[in-house]
């Protein structure tokens, strides 16, 4: 039983790790049609980012602000100057998902001469340890889920009572009534990629943390159980990727116990073809992106 | 070409278009047509299947760029401007289908179609709308996709009233509305929009039911008007019926 109460620990962890990642993901493909595979490769340089502040003596939670913003300017540029140019031309979807594979491709080859091949770790005090019922986590731990919660919350807020959350889930639905209301839809998608790159720029440090270390090709497993998680919740959900990440997050650490952790992402896949067989459209999935908040 | 002048008593003109040209990248849907409507005035367009009418309307509101022609709102030459600038500048436009955000609330539906009011505004104008429509004040708070065919419709033109524009552009009120519904929303709701002083551009399947309405009548054919006139003196031409209506049952769409 102690195995499983920690294996539940290590699943909060992995949990608020993919649903930072997954939210910001599938915000872009919600709102802006943009399914961007570059999402792991813009974590992994966001990671860098914290990871040079990082040793430069600055403590890692700062640090991550500084990964945030990276994240932030970086999506944002690439949609405008990658991405939002050839969505104008009329590419289609598959085309636009080569394009951002060869964006994330274009990155990891940037970054790898910069960083090199060796992985890298944080410094980062973890802080005493806090034993809850069998449950154990580090303080640092406990600061990981304590953001991605805040963060959840305030997406959700940003989403259901702000002017400008209401404006993407209109873009989301309709973009051409959306301009026929006067909403600037190119407005609402720039904010979209700073907003959610801040996400994809949190989300890289916090998985730092949570493994032993990272590198460049850290980003592609990332991007799969993102991809996992955004899908199984619905594609283009938010609160959709939330409950995704919380199942694959759970199910592949407790799975981890219960066979064996060289497993434990067989049986996360294996839901998510499940899911895919019996409910395609993901769980929460309904006609149009970003439903009504609730 | 058979066109009969503008009589001099109609009202002066809030949206003018002159010899709109404009399509899809391919051959052009809508030729040199030439459209108008003042203040108080219910104008339709009707014509066939295939006629143009939808795309004439998305021209007019910035959705489709004309190639030639120029359309002008009040003093100014629009042409070209984009549907949020429009829509700023008093244009309303209620398109056929995806009319409302499906995912979205009632409500929602509404505080987007005042986009561009103040924050402090928005609470008050929707109680307007709501006087508009009392039906929508009770089902604020539902999805916009579980509405039934009428209160959708409701709900579309509640959220273009929303920025109280000068010209409401409709395309097709009433399709997927059962008949005395759609005679409802005519001769109520939009002939009440128009006496209200709005310009009204109407495009109606329901060549008949538009025509009892509107005070200016524009039938399209192929893209180019065909006629124009009074629906009264339309109606009374020995050759209207092989002009339009005669021209076969109206089909589903265009």
């Amino acid at each position: 039983m102690e195995l499983y109460v920690a294996a539940l620990g290590f699943g909060l962890i992995s949990v608020s790790v993919i649903a930072i990642a997954a939210v910001g993901f599938t915000m872009q493909f919600g709102i802006t049609n943009m399914i961007n595979l570059a999402y792991g490769e813009v974590m992994i340089v966001c990671a860098y980012v914290a990871f040079y502040v990082n040793r430069a003596g600055v403590n890692v939670w700062a640090a991550m602000i500084a990964a945030a913003l990276a994240g932030a300017v970086l999506s944002f540029l690439l949609n405008r100057f990658l991405y939002a140019p050839f969505q104008r031309k009329g590419t289609n979807l598959i085309g636009m998902v080569i394009i951002s594979l060869a964006a994330s491709l274009i990155l990891a080859n940037i970054l790898l001469p910069i960083v090199g091949y060796d992985t890298s770790s944080y410094q980062v005090d973890q802080g005493p340890l806090l034993r809850w019922n069998g449950l154990v986590l580090t303080t640092a731990q406990i600061a990981i889920i304590v953001v991605a919660v805040l963060l959840m919350l305030a997406i959700h807020g940003l989403l259901r009572y702000t002017r400008l959350g209401k404006a993407m889930r209109a873009t989301a639905a309709n973009p051409i009534l959306a301009r026929n209301c006067g909403i600037p839809t190119q407005r609402v998608i720039d904010m979209v990629w700073l907003l959610t790159g801040a996400l994809c720029g949190v989300a890289g440090v916090v998985a730092g943390m949570n493994s032993e270390n990272f590198a460049v090709a850290s980003g592609a497993a990332y991007l799969i159980t993102i991809i996992a998680a955004a899908v199984l919740g619905g594609a283009g959900q938010p609160y959709g990727a939330m409950i995704g990440a919380l199942i694959i997050g759970i199910v592949t650490e407790l799975s981890a116990a219960a066979i064996a952790p060289e497993y434990k992402e067989v049986v996360a896949f294996t839901i998510l073809v499940l899911v895919m067989v019996l409910r395609p459209q993901g769980l929460l999935a309904k006609r149009g992106a970003l439903a009504a908040a609730g | 070409m058979d066109k009969q002048s503008p009589p001099a008593d109609r009202p002066a003109p809030i949206l003018r278009a002159e010899g709109i040209t404009s399509g899809y990248g391919g051959v052009p849907v809508v030729r040199g047509v030439s459209i108008s409507m003042g203040k108080g005035e219910i104008v339709a367009v009707i014509g066939p299947n295939g006629a143009g009418k939808s795309t004439l309307l998305k021209t007019l509101v910035g959705i489709l760029r004309s190639s030639s022609g120029r359309i002008l709102l009040g003093a100014d030459d629009v042409t070209g401007h984009p549907p949020e600038d429009l829509a700023k500048r008093g244009v309303g436009y209620v398109p056929q289908v995806q009319d409302i955000f499906e995912p979205l609330s009632v409500r929602e539906n509404l505080e987007m179609g005042g986009y561009l009011l103040k924050d402090s505004a928005i609470e008050g104008r929707i109680k307007e709308v709501c006087d508009v429509f009392p039906l929508l004040a009770p089902m604020m708070r539902r999805r916009a996709d579980k509405l039934s065919g009428g209160e959708r419709k409701m709900l579309a033109i509640g959220r273009v009233l929303m920025l109280d524009p000068r010209v409401l552009i409709l395309d097709e009120p009433t399709a997927n509305l059962a008949p005395i519904l759609a005679d409802a929303v005519l001769s109520e709701q939009v002939r009440r929009l128009a006496d209200a002083g709005k310009a009204v551009l109407l495009v109606e399947q329901r060549a008949r039911a538009a025509m009892q309405i509107a005070d200016w009548t524009v039938v399209l054919v192929s893209g180019q008007t065909r006629l124009e006139g009074r629906p009264k003196d339309l109606l009374e031409r020995s050759d209207f019926e092989a002009l339009f209506l005669g021209a076969g049952p109206p089909v589903q769409e265009d």
